[in-house]
């Protein structure tokens, strides 16, 4: 993904920071606990549940799991992010929403060559936010290349 | 003349040419990132680049304090590369210690020396075998097969 447009969302698994064109993101649902359904999980295709939104229940997809992130946050204490996509709207439970902030304030950042092998698999690109690495995180790695029923 | 910067993490005592020490940072504020290879433990940003921060203490089983102190930015043939050390580095002419270069191959992983110092043992790093081994997945082969010896 390149960063195109005016303006990131940050958010964070753990301690690590993630931005997110926002022309991608459709809500931020705070509190989104009593409309999450963990029975419709599908833990094989990394759906961890599904939230009803706009009377439509959309998977929703953990990051932190195919990251290998840890996180001492329950599922009720996480936030959703509601994502367009090629075949309708999911979502991403993400442990905080950090701020939005200007693309203009990212500084691109090489991988370095030693780290490329490993992270190649998982994110391609970094940007430095106040000299702080921000992965940019590429849904359609998350989510999108199967159709999904739920 | 040559000389050598000497450093310790937890009981792990380290040796690097004074030409590939680019900087010695103090303190320096470090970033987890996903799925980093074993060896290294974080990033810091130096000059708006991404350095991979490796910690020997924990690579040859002499765990450190944890406390902050220095990281030692060395140039690396793949790039620098970060050597977390405790406060304790000093930087020495080659005269006033012993250095030998006669490590047994396979025996001590990305060693190739050792300098004593006032009679203090320290392991001359082979920076660029040790960069390379540790990220592209040959350490843990290593560590396997028993080929990393442990120094104290």
């Amino acid at each position: 993904m390149s960063v195109a447009s005016n303006r990131i969302l940050i958010f964070r698994l753990g301690e690590i920071g993630f931005l997110l064109d926002l022309a991608e993101v459709v809500e931020v649902v705070d509190q989104g606990v009593d409309a999450l359904d963990p029975g419709r999980s599908d833990i094989g295709r990394g759906i961890v549940s599904a939230l009803l939104f706009r009377q439509t229940w959309i998977p929703v997809v953990d990051p932190a799991l195919k990251l290998d992130i840890f996180s001492t946050m329950k599922l009720k204490e996480k936030t959703v992010v509601v994502l367009r996509g090629t075949e309708g709207n999911w979502a991403l439970l993400v442990d905080r929403v950090s701020k939005l902030s200007a693309a203009e304030k990212f500084q691109p950042c090489e991988i370095p060559f030693l780290l490329k092998i490993v992270a190649l698999g998982f994110y391609s690109q970094i940007q430095l936010l106040d000299n702080e690495p921000i992965i940019v995180f590429e849904p359609e790695r998350y989510y999108g290349s199967v159709p999904l029923l739920v | 003349m040559s000389r050598f910067g000497l450093f310790r993490i937890g009981g792990f005592r380290f040796a690097v040419a004074l030409e590939q020490i680019k900087k010695i940072l103090q303190n320096s504020k470090t970033y987890k990132l996903p799925h980093l290879p074993g060896a290294v433990t974080a990033v810091l940003v130096d000059a708006g680049q991404l350095i991979p921060l490796f910690d020997l203490g924990q690579m040859f089983g002499a765990e450190s304090q944890g406390t902050p102190g220095y990281q030692v930015l060395v140039e690396s043939e793949y790039g620098p590369v970060a050597l977390a050390a405790d406060m304790t580095g000093k930087i020495v002419t080659e005269q006033k210690g012993e250095l030998s270069v006669t490590v047994e191959q396979g025996t001590d992983f990305g060693i190739t020396g050792k300098f004593v110092y006032q009679s203090e043992e320290y392991n001359l790093l082979d920076i660029d075998f040790l960069a390379i081994e540790t990220t592209q997945g040959f350490w843990r082969n290593q560590l396997d097969a028993g080929g990393v010896r442990r120094h104290k």
